[in-house]
């Protein structure tokens, strides 16, 4: 597919723009949640220090690396997140089991960044093979 | 602090006896009552299985549940506070005190076809025995009528609304007052106006809101039958008048007082606007009207007295006052002089004991509500207490007092409703705190078991003058446990973050954590319960006591006085007319001249941007208690998360989530609770054995306010006010409304 795009002069046009408009998308990802990890891991060291849960800080590292990764176009940004992402589940049912009023904070904006960086998925296979 | 917040996201003391024993005198029994116990008995049957609890109310008066109101903390060398006056003997009034043989107790009228007491009743139960609306039929309920008032807020008044209406129906009539206090009479049928009374309150008069909750109906049995004024409507104003008008014409009754009206202000002290207003309907025991008033919180030391005052019903004239700072004396003040400034003030609803010759005081704060170290030893006796007064002298009976040295405006809020106990005449009290007591209203001792609780002064700027330890209830409290880190919440992990080094940085010692300054301090239950002035129902047949309640913290911070200062913080008394801002919450910014500390109230902890609270739904709820064993029958949220959202978008949301909510419940004797209340603007109907929702109404505005049932020619009407409050957020309107089952 990738090397199509630069052979057959069908493909440039509609296949550019396509890889380009992905690509800004994956930056904008990537830099939305390094913005949101620094966030997170600099509030959550305060907590910490507070003496409140380690589980922002945490979460807010495993983000600015999955932002990382995603930065640089890497396919390894999914697996890694994924495991965020199920830690972060279970820890949200170890604190507050099915309140499912006090798991809005907890599930809805974590399970929106998994479904976005399997939107951007396509985009990365393309940047690897590359 | 009659108010309330956000939008955004809610045993076998019969074991002897079987049947409900304390459906006598309070409410008529209903034919469908026989209908009734079959369904009570079994759980009456379960509780007499379980393990038994009863052993402390056995010995009701127990050495630490005295209603004694000295605290723990009383500081040496400060004058002992004076005993309890007795009833006889205290004997040095000079006013012209009618003796009680004049005055003998009239029958009161009863709840059913008539809604004739704001509370329903004279016990204030909110218990109807009509039954024509039933679970399985209230989903053919159909609007009779809407009525509107016409009074809506007009210029500076925007933002200050929050009318609270609940109407009267006596005869063929609604009587009811506006939220700027116009008296109105409309037809209970067809919603048509059959008179007004405008008594032209001024903008400036508004308090914190423009509210009217009632009218009280007073029936004078010396004036002959048919003559003007014979059954009279009797209010109370926010421009602190008390008004009498014919309940049949709306004309002014020119034998009560002046042309009719009564000026409050006498023996105030300076006249502000604003700061001395009322809100509740009067309560009238033997011939005597019997009012207190709202004193803006937060203000001044040197505030309006909180005085109680007793008026003949018929001329108006002064009976007494009860001015608690200056015992044995029930005259009025000296030319020049005031009642005692700053004094503990009631502006919720009292409740009338005909029978007795008493009145009950639910006893607000003093008027600088949290900082305590420059009150007499006369506001720590009676602040925060309930209070029975003989309300033909206004001599105090008894008290009992739910917080010793209330520094977190814990006002008891709600009407206390009268009720037969085991066999005993007793006084049912909730609290914002949560805790429900029953005292006997005749000594004032409690009738179920009081504890005690050690209550933290850590973080305190005032430590010794705190209370070392409170009273709860062991028989029910509404209050939940208090508040981690877990409990916090918001929209996504950031602002739920951002909540959490809030929570870790404030300072919390759980319930009774003491006004810090030197950091924030979480206040848990809020200001506005736990129960607040929309007060519990009672169903009396079937022993089922319900109550809607807030569960909803408050982030507060003391203010020393120069950074106060600095922000421009200055009492009511200093600023210009009107400019005194009503759309703040309350205690947001409020000076406390006088003592060392401004306040500054974070109203149910909202974030900071967002607006999102800081703590997990449910941020109200309702809850049906087993009257016999004080056990939790069934709890639920109340309130659905239609109108919540971030940043006040509203989500449409069905489901429940259980919101701020503010006013009461009705029950009916075929088993159905009405009550609007929470910030969805739904007027529901739950079933009372079960607490399911059976049917519900969209509102056009906030249903702030008590519902009411009565009956016109052989049908039965459920009605309340869609009148919005700003303090809820909810839409203003000026809707009354009423339902009926189609014919």
């Amino acid at each position: 597919m990738a090397d199509a795009t630069f052979h057959k002069s069908g493909w440039i046009r509609a296949g550019i723009p396509r890889t380009g408009g992905w690509r800004i998308a994956t930056i904008v990802l990537a830099v939305v949640l390094g913005l949101f990890g620094i966030a997170l891991l600099l509030g959550g060291i305060w907590l910490i220090a507070l003496g409140g849960s380690w589980y922002y800080a945490l979460a807010g590292a495993g983000l600015c690396i999955t932002a990382w990764l995603l930065a640089r176009q890497r396919r390894a940004a999914l697996p890694f997140y994924v495991i965020v992402w199920l830690l972060t589940v279970v820890w949200a049912f170890w604190e507050v089991g099915t309140d499912w009023w006090a798991q809005v904070p907890r599930l809805v904006a974590p399970t929106v960044v998994l479904v976005l960086i399997l939107l951007v998925l396509p985009a990365l296979g393309r940047a690897r093979n590359r | 602090m009659n108010s309330m917040i956000l939008r955004a996201g809610l045993a076998a003391l019969l074991a002897s006896t079987a049947l409900p024993i304390w459906a006598q005198e309070t409410a008529a029994p209903p034919a469908g009552d026989q209908a009734q116990i079959p369904s009570a008995l079994p759980e009456a049957e379960d509780a007499e299985a379980a393990p038994p609890q009863q052993a402390p109310q056995i010995q009701p008066a127990q050495p630490t549940a005295e209603p004694e109101p000295q605290p723990d903390a009383a500081a040496p060398g400060e004058p002992a506070p004076d005993d309890l006056p007795a009833p006889e003997g205290a004997g040095q009034a000079e006013a012209p005190v009618p003796a009680p043989a004049e005055r003998p107790a009239q029958a009161q009228a009863q709840v059913g076809s008539d809604w004739p007491f704001w509370g329903g009743n004279a016990d204030a139960t909110r218990y109807s025995p009509l039954s024509q609306i039933t679970p399985e039929n209230v989903d053919q309920l159909e609007r009779a009528f809407v009525y509107r008032t016409g009074d809506m807020p007009m210029g500076d008044a925007e933002g200050k609304y929050a009318a609270e209406t609940t109407p009267l129906k006596i005869g063929n009539q609604l009587v009811m007052c506006s939220a700027k206090n116009i008296l109105i009479s409309i037809d209970a049928a067809t919603g048509e106006e059959n008179w007004r009374y405008d008594p032209q309150v001024s903008n400036d008069a508004i308090p914190y809101s423009a509210s009217c909750r009632g009218v009280s109906v007073y029936t004078a049995p010396d004036v002959p039958d048919g003559a003007l004024c014979k059954s009279r409507v009797i209010e109370a104003t926010i421009d602190a008048r008390l008004i009498a008008v014919d309940l049949t014409t709306g004309d002014l009754c020119s034998d009560f007082g002046e042309n009719g009206q009564i000026d409050l202000w006498q023996g105030i002290g300076e006249k502000v606007p604003g700061w001395y207003a009322v809100t509740a309907p009067p309560a009238i025991v033997r011939g005597v009207v019997i009012t207190g008033a709202q004193v803006k919180d937060g203000q001044a030391e040197d505030a309006p007295s909180g005085v109680i005052r007793g008026y003949d019903a018929v001329t108006g004239e002064f009976v007494w006052a009860w001015d608690l700072g200056n015992p044995g004396e029930y005259g009025q003040p000296a030319e020049g002089e005031t009642y005692t400034r700053g004094t503990p003030n009631m502006w919720t609803t009292a409740v009338a004991d005909e029978e007795l010759g008493y009145v009950y005081l639910p006893m607000g704060n003093s008027s600088v509500d949290y900082y305590g170290s420059n009150r007499s030893e006369h506001e720590n006796q009676w602040a925060t207490s309930l209070v029975a007064l003989n309300a033909l002298t206004g001599e105090p009976v008894w008290s009992f007092q739910t917080v010793r040295r209330d520094v977190w405006d814990y006002d008891l809020g709600s009407q206390p409703s009268l009720l037969d106990f085991e066999g005993t005449p007793a006084i049912l009290l909730p609290s914002k705190q949560g805790d429900i007591y029953i005292l006997d209203r005749t000594t004032g001792e409690p009738l179920v078991p009081v504890g005690e609780i050690e209550a933290p002064t850590k973080g305190s700027v005032e430590p010794d003058f705190l209370a070392k330890s409170q009273p709860i209830s062991e028989w029910h409290t509404l209050r939940k446990d208090d508040l981690t880190e877990r409990d916090m919440w918001g929209f996504t992990p950031i602002d739920q973050l951002w909540c959490r080094i809030q929570f870790r940085r404030a300072s919390y010692e759980g319930f009774f954590t003491p006004p810090s300054a030197d950091r924030p301090w979480i206040q848990y239950p809020g200001y506005n319960g736990g129960s607040d002035w929309g007060s519990v129902a009672v169903d009396t047949d079937r022993n089922i006591l319900i109550a809607n309640y807030n569960d909803v913290p408050n982030y507060n911070k003391l203010i020393p006085r120069e950074k106060a200062d600095e922000m421009g913080l200055r009492p009511i008394n200093e600023k210009s007319p009107g400019e005194s801002s009503g759309n703040n919450a309350e205690g947001a910014g409020d000076p406390q001249a006088g003592s060392p500390y401004a306040i500054d109230v974070n109203a149910g902890w909202r974030n900071t941007g967002t607006g999102v609270p800081c703590t997990r739904p449910p941020y109200g709820g309702i809850r049906a208690i087993d009257m016999t064993t004080g056990e939790t029958i069934w709890d639920t949220p109340i309130g659905t998360a239609r109108r919540n959202g971030p940043f006040g978008i509203p989500s449409y949301l069905p489901m429940k989530i259980g919101t701020p909510n503010n006013g009461g419940a009705v029950i009916t004797a075929s088993g159905l609770i009405f009550i609007g209340a929470a910030t969805d603007n739904l007027f529901r109907a739950i079933d009372v054995e079960t607490g399911e929702t059976v049917w519900s109404d969209v509102l056009p505005a906030g249903a702030q306010a008590n519902p009411i049932a009565y009956e016109v020619d052989g049908r039965d009407y459920v009605l309340i006010a869609a009148t919005g409050h700003h303090f809820m957020e909810t839409p203003i309107g000026d809707y009354i409304i009423a339902y009926r089952l189609p014919e």
